[in-house]
């Protein structure tokens, strides 16, 4: 009974905690109140709600701008920003792979490196370590495929296909679009690769855990997480950074210990003597290189104002900083038997910090006296003086500018107004670093509006990929076949290997052989030549055939490019499209065979799946040649496709 | 932006059915006399090999005297000397002696118009593929956050204004990171792609093409106008030899293989006078932990591939020969010992493969003191006793005139080493 009532009173705290709790979540929204300040620049709310959806989407569907429209762009953008709408439909489909939910350390034991397994193999005895690379190719394939599956173990390139289809069904289907925008942008801005196998294995895990969760929070969260995971510790090496720990007493502070400590101080040392976490140390010494690009290009900016000693010394800091043993045959795994027989209280005692992957190795760690940017870092500041220089980065005003500026770049123009920047780095400052505050400045700000920013930022290769796809409100079933085409168009994706990341500016994205591509995807995708890219032209418009190629090309052109000019797109249009030849050469262009240039067009790349999909797409034509004599009908479909590539591929569906 | 603009003037724009398959407008400018004659003229070229995976410099180019490195190496040394079960070392000098798979090599050197760097690499000593091919890539061996490729600022450092948009072209299917930054580069993994395509309809594909033209012509963006007008006019360019028909000259046999393919597209490229001066290609596989074979096995394999696919380019480019370099590369060597597996593990200094009418050839060049365990690096490694740099800026600068260092390699103040003949 004394039980129940007891019970009772924590409901009834917890009920008041809760109440109370939601009042500040209330009030802090009423002070996030946002005004567009559209109407000002001139825009319609048409006009705004599609500018809105260009910037803050991976392109509008069909609908979206009434949709938008109706419920205030003003709430839209709130729900964006606060990005917990549901999301069964996607969900549904992740469902289906079974490596983008692992941890790190299942990562590890599934996905071993292709030179790991083949270690496995000759160590379990299933292969003799003669026949590594020798002639019978095929049974030394077999018995490895053999020995994978048994041990449960399977090829990287399957973790890392999931990982780019989960990306591209993410960016298509998700109702939480700037969320995955913000996501896709803090990747970038914290830049790791999957082309450094090093750390390749770490990077779904960094985008799941480490970035997705803080895209919209206080960037010093962001930098810390990011600091302490392994993806980013290999990447940037500093997991290897080591520095020479003076023992305390050495320092002379023996005298102000308590005889506690000192017994604390004479187990350290049997700890140190048994080689308690003496972490395997190939290449001992300080490695600059995170230190260096945590301040040019994480936080402070390349003239942020810090200096080679800057670096140095805070290369220091960040001594130790590693990642901790994971899997049984994955990064440090002789290391984790030990460290597990140390227990993790006596490591705790000795000053190290281990929190999920990472790992603070007090005995790497120099604990020296250090001074970053005239900060001094008093001596024995342990993993803390870490922590505390990355939180002095966060905070630090030009942090707020760099910052500031890279947003109002991926969201505004390639050159934003100085004003706009100023006024985003002073929220910035004034919000704790808030993400989601500089992001309200910036959208509350006339610049955002401005006509110099509308349509001016040039869409990545991904961005039009997914805007392509989503106007047609098409149907992935092989997400990997966009992802060939966006590598085509200049964006490996994941796989950009300088830490700067992509550059963010169309002149980057825009060049001769990237451009053509952009026309050649347009006419594929159109045309239903993507294989596994599928959508009903004629349902977009209720099934209502247009009465001809110009109508196809006004209907089908306003609902690609909701609210844009499109008068002259029209104009350079209508002659092809009236072209008395037309719908002969279209029929006659729609009863031709694949011609043989075509079959070697794609060698070279991603040979597999472009087999397959040139022959299904032969298969197709095959079909359509037994299954159509070239009437009225399937010229038109013909003909609406290659106006809807023409559309796509144009100039203003390169512009968001 | 200038430099796109030079050749939007050149080019003009030529009507698309006239134009396809027929002279490119500004070739007709350039031959009426209404465009500076000088900008046409046929440029030097540089063409760059990437051997990705380190290549084992000590079995490509090996000093056969050398009793340490017989005896670290006992599965995998290989002897000069005559007569043996397996094919024998070519003797270059009575040190180093030539893999035999890399006999197609052996007159170019005699003939002088060969060289080998012997112990180059990189004086960041990272064993990591990754950061050190990112290193020699960028140029700055120290600093990863260079934004740009060495091969770009060298373009960027040519000295004129860009008359093509093929003035860089890499035969792979993403931009390189020698080649990333802000001057014209392009990736192209097959000429023959390089076109408006629209599978089993041709029609559809020139109609479509048409529109295209007229679109990007019309649009108010300058950036997307000006790159329309390039594309379209590259398009022009290359058709006007049928890229598919390819016929090899001077009876030269390009391997099938990858480095094979790229070579002779940028043959092509060369022939068909595009205005392009630096090329870039790759060749794979290098990384050989287990079993790499001596005088047949996988390392013999790739070097025949190597020598092959230079030397039918080499052949191909006939009297083209004195406007091209070709300048192979690979991040690192791999340990003087063999490990457990037959194979070597990651190492630092390697050699590299110069070939041009006007390199300093028929020698070794570069520093290797006898391989004893205190003259190793780490007491394992070849050292790296010539700085890559230092002949990149070398070749850069003897054969594409680039002269300034400080852009080219910022970081580096050292000296060239000869590896050209002085101008």
């Amino acid at each position: 009974m004394k039980k129940n009532i007891h019970n009772f009173y924590i409901c009834c705290i917890a009920f008041v905690c809760a109440l109370v709790l939601s009042s500040f979540v209330r009030t802090s929204q009423q002070k996030e109140q946002i005004f567009l300040p559209y109407k000002k620049a001139g825009l319609t709310e048409q006009q705004a709600a599609a500018h809105l959806l260009s910037r803050f989407t991976y392109g509008a569907k069909e609908g979206d701008i009434e949709l938008v429209t109706k419920m205030g762009l003003e709430k839209w953008l709130k729900q964006q920003l606060e990005g917990n709408l549901e999301d069964t439909a996607l969900n549904r489909m992740l469902d289906k792979f079974d490596a983008i939910n692992l941890t790190n350390t299942e990562v590890e034991n599934v996905f071993p490196r292709n030179a790991q397994v083949v270690r496995f193999a000759v160590r379990d005895g299933y292969i003799h370590k003669d026949s590594v690379n020798k002639a019978n190719g095929k049974e030394y394939r077999a018995t490895l495929a053999n020995y994978m599956k048994e041990k449960g173990i399977k090829p990287q390139q399957e973790l890392y296909r999931q990982f780019i289809n989960q990306k591209i069904l993410r960016a298509t289907y998700t109702n939480n679009q700037l969320k995955e925008l913000m996501t896709d942008f803090w990747f970038n801005h914290f830049n790791v690769a999957l082309s450094k196998n090093q750390c390749a294995s770490y990077i779904p895990a960094y985008e799941r855990d480490v970035i997705r969760p803080n895209v919209f929070g206080d960037f010093e969260n962001l930098l810390l997480s990011t600091a302490k995971s392994p993806a980013m510790l290999m990447y940037l090496d500093n997991f290897s950074s080591t520095g020479t720990n003076i023992p305390v007493n050495e320092y002379g502070e023996d005298m102000m210990m308590t005889g506690q400590q000192k017994r604390k101080g004479k187990f350290a040392a049997q700890v140190a003597k048994a080689k308690i976490p003496q972490i395997k140390n190939k290449k001992s010494g300080l490695n600059e290189n995170y230190a260096r690009e945590v301040m040019e290009l994480h936080t402070l900016g390349v003239d942020g104002g810090y200096t080679q000693s800057d670096v140095t010394q805070a290369a220091r800091i960040l001594t130790g900083w590693t990642i901790a043993p994971m899997g049984d045959n994955g990064y440090g795994a002789p290391m984790k038997k030990i460290m597990e027989s140390a227990g993790d209280d006596k490591l705790k005692k000795r000053g190290f910090v281990h929190d999920g992957d990472f790992l603070f190795v007090m005995n790497r760690h120099d604990n020296g006296e250090k001074t970053v940017l005239g900060q001094k870092f008093p001596a024995g500041g342990g993993y803390e003086e870490g922590v505390a220089l990355l939180e002095m980065l966060a905070h630090h005003t030009s942090t707020a500018k760099f910052i500031s500026k890279k947003i109002a770049t991926r969201f505004v123009s390639d050159n934003p107004p100085q004003s706009l920047i100023d006024k985003m780095a002073k929220t910035f400052l004034s919000s704790n670093g808030n993400i989601k505050s500089v992001l309200i400045t910036m959208v509350s700000a006339p610049e955002f509006w401005s006509p110099n920013a509308l349509r001016e930022k040039t869409k990545s290769p991904f961005e039009f990929a997914i805007s392509a796809v989503r106007s047609l409100d098409a149907k992935i079933t092989q997400p990997y076949q966009l992802y060939t085409w966006i590598n085509k168009m200049g964006q490996q994706m994941y796989y950009y290997q300088a830490p700067t990341g992509f550059p963010d500016r169309g002149q980057y994205w825009i060049n001769t052989g990237s451009l053509l591509n952009r026309m050649n995807f347009g006419l594929a995708l159109a045309s239903q030549r993507i294989p596994g890219v599928t959508f009903n032209l004629a349902a977009m418009n209720n099934n209502h055939e247009p009465e001809s190629a110009e109508a196809a090309l006004l209907i089908y052109s306003k609902k690609i490019m909701p609210e844009r000019k499109l008068d002259e797109t029209i104009a350079r249009l209508k002659p092809m499209l009236n072209d008395p030849n037309l719908e002969g050469n279209v029929a006659k262009a729609a009863s031709q065979t694949a011609p043989p240039q075509q079959q070697n067009t794609m060698a070279n790349e991603d040979a597999n799946i472009m087999e397959q999909s040139a022959d299904k797409a032969k298969l197709k034509g095959k079909k359509a040649l037994l299954n159509s004599t070239p009437n009225q009908k399937a010229g038109t479909n013909t003909m609406l496709a290659q106006v809807v590539g023409v559309i796509i591929g144009s100039p203003e569906f390169q512009r968001k | 932006m200038t430099s796109r603009r030079g050749f939007i003037k050149a080019g003009g724009l030529a009507l698309f059915g006239i134009s396809l398959g027929g002279i490119p407008g500004f070739l007709a400018d350039a031959v009426a006399g209404t465009v500076a004659p000088g900008l046409f003229k046929k440029k030097k070229i540089m063409v760059c090999i990437f051997q990705r995976g380190a290549m084992d410099g000590l079995m490509a180019v090996t000093p056969f005297t050398d009793q340490y490195l017989k005896a670290v190496r006992p599965n995998l040394f290989m002897s000069a000397a005559q007569g043996g079960k397996e094919k024998s070392l070519i003797d270059l000098d009575g040190r180093f002696g030539l893999h035999p798979s890399m006999s197609a090599f052996e007159p170019m050197f005699r003939e002088k118009r060969m060289a080998i760097v012997h112990g180059i690499g990189s004086p960041n000593n990272t064993r990591s593929h990754f950061d050190a091919q990112d290193f020699m890539e960028s140029g700055t061996p120290f600093n990863k956050g260079t934004a740009s490729g060495w091969l770009n600022r060298a373009v960027g450092l040519l000295g004129h204004e860009a008359a093509t948009p093929l003035q860089a072209v890499s035969l792979t299917s993403s931009l390189p990171r020698s080649f990333y930054g802000d001057n014209p580069a392009v990736a192209i993994s097959n000429l023959a792609d390089f076109n408006i395509q629209l599978r089993g309809n041709q029609a559809g594909a020139n109609m479509a093409s048409k529109s295209f033209e007229d679109l990007y012509d019309q649009t108010s963006s300058s950036l997307l106008k000006n790159t329309g007008k390039e594309s379209f006019d590259a398009i022009k360019l290359l058709q006007k030899t049928n890229v598919k028909d390819y016929k090899p000259e001077y009876n030269a046999v390009y391997p099938t293989s990858a480095l094979g393919n790229s070579l002779k597209q940028i043959a092509q490229l060369i022939k068909m006078d595009v205005g392009m001066e630096v090329a870039f290609a790759e060749s794979g596989g290098w990384d050989t932990h287990f079993n790499q074979g001596t005088d047949t096995g996988i390392f013999a394999r790739n070097v025949n591939d190597l020598s092959n696919s230079i030397m039918a380019f080499w052949t191909d480019m006939g009297k083209y020969q004195d406007e091209v370099t070709v300048m192979t590369m690979t991040e690192f060597g791999r340990t003087v010992a063999q490990n457990g597996t037959g194979g070597t593990d990651h190492g630092r200094g390697s050699c590299n493969f110069i070939l041009g009418n006007s390199v300093n050839g028929g020698m070794v060049h570069g520093l290797m003191n006898p391989l004893a365990k205190e003259n190793l690096e780490d007491g394992r490694d070849l050292a790296v006793t010539t700085d890559f740099r230092a002949v990149f800026s070398e070749v850069a600068d003897k054969h594409l005139g680039i002269h300034n260092d400080k852009v080219l390699f910022p970081d580096w103040s050292g000296k060239q080493i000869g590896v050209m003949k002085g101008v």
